[in-house]
């Protein structure tokens, strides 16, 4: 388990966190956008009043670019992976999070946070250029049942010193009433959060942590709510005082899409925080956004590890909800088994989620980190007329794209970007590349070219000034 | 000021440490494009090939010298055109549009004037297999020359007509055209020339200027003369000069002159090749067949080729980058010509070929249809296959921002639309197509006829993504340079909005 704080430092330490000093004229939602946009590195606002905020944390480069780093690489660091591990490599550990068979024992541990005297408003949580409040993100709602302790994400504004008007997944909102205490966690470890996303978009948040892989990962603490995180570095407890506040965002986290969720209106009742708390922050509704990234994730990793286990084989090698496309395309790389497989693989994934309308697949051996050759292999091996195939139009619209907000009901896609397993191997082109295109001596004579120019001074072969 | 020659544009990319000249001896067999195929991934600088190992020339290889920057595709071309330096890319469209609004006519010179005399071969003096024609992927048919513009006699322009075609060298004096018909000069050849059995006077240049060399992929509407538009781009007329052996002109600065003839009814196998697809297709077909007349060339030729194939995806090379560059800037002329209201035509970054972005106003009902019937059945008729619309606000040099329309603007039940379906033309370079689709038609397009499709990716009125305004996301990139971020990665909202206003 790596603490919320140990993560940022560990990005800092790879170079992939930079520091602002404050004051910020600049409202820091557009910072941290920017800095996405640019396919920067996490950032890190040191203020003098109020608590330090990180943002970028939990997203990562834009795939649409040919980067070093990968869009996951910071959770896989921050899940104790390796920050080259593979997208496959991180989805299973964020499923390892999830409900098991069996109860994992739970670790107790002190609170790392301790009581204070300042309220909500007191940690400056930061405020877009049009909000009428500080906003709340990545933020782990705890209410605890007969069952156990329940996590969801919660988004959400600060409209005063001890008052919070958030929204939940409805299977939580299902579980609290007026009166109902509830524990808001900020700067959880990374894999408190992603448990949270994680059980919010497979509809589990009724699941209590204890039944959860991620109970037998991180040290806990009670609170007046349910159980956090132990190194948790600002813990709200709050009491339920509304179930049914005039409340909505006009922005909405990526869970958001994924669940139905409800308005809640909290009071603070006391704040506990670390001695220098670092809170993360996600400018939701802007492009690669934290909280996107995050839900991408969690989804693919649902439904990665459902369909591996649906044909009895494990025919598919990736799933990728990118946050580029905002969730709404799923695409997928798989062994087309047989004729007729790519129907049924894409639309088992539109059973098993709801926010897309559009299934891309993509042969096995593209790998995910070469978004690029995805992104020409849409359209380069797909027929126009017979490998775009649209369903009858009677499906209801999917939850993230914008159009049919009326439910009305119309078609689904899948592109069938995939060579065709019915087709003579005589028929398939080979690709042209490094590897396939040179036999090994010339290869190795242009690499020996290249690395000789490498070493000499001055010289670079990665060119990114603006010249 | 604007460069006049692929030396002078070669310079000036050793200036800024983009150039990398290597003295060691570098076979043309294989070993020069590997090399290159390795800076087009690795983004790294244009190699030139100084020595060439087994053939006593004074020629030079060049690979790819056009691909620019992945982060900012048209750095170098807007160096070569003496545009400032970091212009976002909407402002070099913007400033590549103006120059294309005003095109020059060209201007001749004498032969002794002409750079691309200083050596000439005619007669028995001609051999092809002096110069170091480069073996580019292992399974090529052949040697190609791929980095050249084609000159073909229009009987609607003084100067001819400008386009590429690959062409593989078979002996001293003969290569096959890959000539597909649909295309202006294939057309030319095989519903004109070779009808009549006349041989078609043709003249191969290579290592031409850079407002030449980007004309063979522009949209140049009949009658117009690719050279006035070449002078337009430059800001100054091209010089030209004519042949030694038929009537044809070519730029004068190049630095290697093909003069010859497409014969009729003669035929030499073609192929296969990776070409732009990124993927190696074929069959081996029969083409129509160059023979070189004379040859003129500068002292030390530079030959530039292009490792096609390493275009695609995240790579760039030169013809990638020329279509992002030049004829992205020229469609959207055509298209504003034409009565559309273009925002910008750019073709997508990681299939430049086969997939185009619009982003355009839509001034009312079934405006995007009309658009798609005129760009499938004119310039996008044969290689094209999907358009993709977005909103004149959505920069569609940024897939990012294409992708997410696609996503949630594009509805499956009305946002795709299928054009002649199973009725439409492609070239039979593609690799979705069976070979027995392909077939091995003289003329070149598939036997099996396809589709096209273009994807309505605007909105109904509401911004796609939410912003900030412009000047705070000014502010907010200045802030974050300063702590250290690279500036070439931020679009610069403000210099956008200058423009466009």
């Amino acid at each position: 388990m790596i603490p919320f704080t140990q993560y940022v430092r560990g990005l800092a330490g790879d170079d992939d966190l930079v520091r602002l000093d404050g004051p910020f004229e600049v409202p820091v939602d557009v910072l941290a956008a920017e800095a996405l946009r640019a396919s920067g590195p996490a950032l890190r606002f040191q203020r003098s009043a109020g608590s330090d905020l990180v943002s970028g944390v939990f997203s990562g480069p834009d795939q649409t670019q040919q980067r070093e780093a990968r869009p996951w690489s910071r959770l896989s660091l921050g899940l104790g992976l390796d920050p080259e591990a593979t997208l496959v490599e991180l989805l299973e550990t964020i499923s390892t999070l999830g409900p098991v068979g069996e109860n994992p024992e739970p670790t107790y541990t002190g609170q790392a946070a301790s009581g204070t005297d300042i309220d909500a408003q007191d940690l400056q949580f930061p405020q877009g250029e049009t909000d009428t409040w500080p906003a709340v993100t990545l933020g782990v709602a705890s209410v605890s049942t007969a069952d156990g302790t329940h996590w969801a994400p919660v988004h959400g504004s600060v409209v005063g010193g001890d008052t919070l008007r958030v929204r939940v997944p409805d299977p939580l909102s299902s579980l609290v009433g007026e009166g109902t205490t509830m524990a808001i966690a900020l700067g959880v470890p990374p894999a408190a959060i992603t448990t949270a996303y994680l059980l919010a978009v497979t509809e589990q948040t009724a699941t209590p942590i204890q039944s959860c892989g991620v109970a037998g990962t991180i040290p806990l603490v009670p609170t007046n709510g349910g159980l956090v995180p132990s190194a948790t570095e600002v813990v709200m407890e709050t009491t339920v005082v509304d179930r049914q506040p005039d409340f909505r965002s006009d922005r909405r986290e990526g869970w958001e899409y994924v669940v139905e969720s409800g308005p809640l209106s909290l009071s603070v009742e006391r704040v506990r925080t670390t001695e220098n708390p670092v809170i993360p922050i996600s400018p939701v509704g802007r492009p690669l956004a934290d909280g996107t990234r995050l839900t991408g994730l969690a989804t693919a990793a649902a439904l990665y590890h459902r369909l591996n286990n649906y044909w009895g084989i494990s025919p598919v090698e990736w799933i990728m909800l990118p946050a580029e496309a905002e969730l709404g395309i799923c695409f997928v790389a798989s062994d087309v088994l047989y004729g007729g497989f790519e129907w049924q693989l894409a639309n088992i994934l539109f059973s098993f989620s709801s926010l897309f309308d559009t299934v891309v697949i993509v042969d096995e051996d593209v790998p995910p980190e070469d978004f690029g050759r995805v992104l020409a292999d849409i359209w380069l091996k797909s027929h126009p007329a017979r490998d775009w195939t649209f369903s009858e139009p009677d499906a209801p619209a999917a939850t993230r794209p914008h159009y049919r907000r009326d439910n009305a009901t119309g078609s689904r896609l899948y592109v069938n970007a995939a060579w065709d397993p019915r087709w003579k191997e005589t028929y398939i082109a080979p690709r042209v590349t490094f590897e396939n295109s040179f036999p090994n001596d010339v290869r190795d004579v242009a690499r020996v070219l290249w690395d000789e120019l490498a070493t000499a001074p001055g010289e670079t072969t990665a060119n990114e000034s603006s010249d | 000021m604007s460069v006049n020659s692929l030396r002078e544009y070669l310079d000036l990319l050793d200036t800024t440490g983009w150039l990398r000249t290597f003295d060691q001896p570098v076979s043309w067999d294989l070993e020069a494009s590997a090399a290159t195929m390795l800076a087009n991934i690795r983004d790294g600088p244009i190699p030139v090939f100084e020595s060439i190992a087994g053939l006593e020339t004074e020629s030079k290889l060049v690979g790819d010298p056009y691909r620019g920057p992945q982060t900012r595709p048209w750095n170098h071309f807007a160096r070569a055109l003496g545009l400032p330096a970091g212009l976002s890319g909407r402002a070099y469209y913007d400033r590549v549009i103006d120059r294309l609004n005003a095109p020059q006519a060209p201007r001749t010179v004498a032969s002794n004037e002409a750079p691309c005399k200083e050596t000439v071969q005619t007669g028995n003096g001609v051999d092809l297999l002096s110069f170091p024609w480069p073996y580019i992927h292992e399974g090529d048919g052949g040697r190609y020359s791929n980095h050249h513009t084609i000159v073909a006699p229009d009987p609607d322009t003084e100067w001819g007509t400008w386009s590429s075609h690959r062409m593989m060298i078979h002996d001293s004096s003969r290569a096959s055209l890959l000539l597909l018909a649909g295309e202006q000069v294939p057309n030319r050849y095989y519903y004109d020339y070779e009808p009549r059995g006349e041989p078609m006077p043709v003249a191969v240049v290579i290592g031409s200027e850079p407002t030449v060399e980007c004309t063979a992929d522009m949209w140049i509407p009949t009658g117009r003369s690719e050279a006035a538009f070449a002078g337009g781009l430059k800001n100054a007329p091209v010089d030209l000069v004519q042949c030694e052996t038929n009537d044809l002109y070519v730029p004068a600065t190049a630095e290697l002159v093909l003069e010859g003839h497409v014969r009729p009814d003669d035929r030499l196998d073609e192929g296969p090749f990776g070409d732009y697809f990124g993927y190696m297709n074929g069959p081996r077909r029969s083409m129509p067949v160059f023979e070189v007349d004379a040859i003129t060339h500068r002292n030390e030729p530079r030959i530039p080729f292009c490792v096609e194939g390493s275009g695609v995806g995240y790579g760039q090379n030169s013809t990638s980058t020329l279509r992002l560059v030049a004829a992205g800037p020229d469609a959207t002329v055509g298209l504003r010509a034409a009565g559309f209201d273009v925002a910008m035509a750019v073709p997508w970054r990681f299939t430049s070929r086969t997939v185009w972005v619009i982003a355009t106003d839509r001034p009312y009902p079934g405006y995007l249809h009309e658009l798609a019937n005129f760009i499938f059945t004119t310039w996008g008729m044969l290689h094209i296959d999907f358009f993709v619309f977005v909103d004149a606000a959505v920069d569609p040099l940024d897939p990012r921002a294409v992708l997410t329309a696609i996503a949630l603007e594009a509805d499956p039940d009305a946002d795709f639309h299928q054009f002649g379906v199973e009725r439409m033309p492609k070239v039979p370079l593609n690799i979705y197509q069976t070979p027995d689709e392909k077939g091995s038609a003289d003329v070149g397009t598939s036997k099996a006829k396809t589709a096209k499709a273009y994807i309505d990716a605007t909105t109904d009125g509401d911004a796609a993504e939410m912003a900030a305004t412009p000047e705070t996301r000014k502010r907010a990139q200045e802030r974050l340079v300063e702590a250290g971020l690279t500036a070439a990665r931020f679009d610069r909202p403000d210099e956008r909005e200058e423009q466009s206003q």
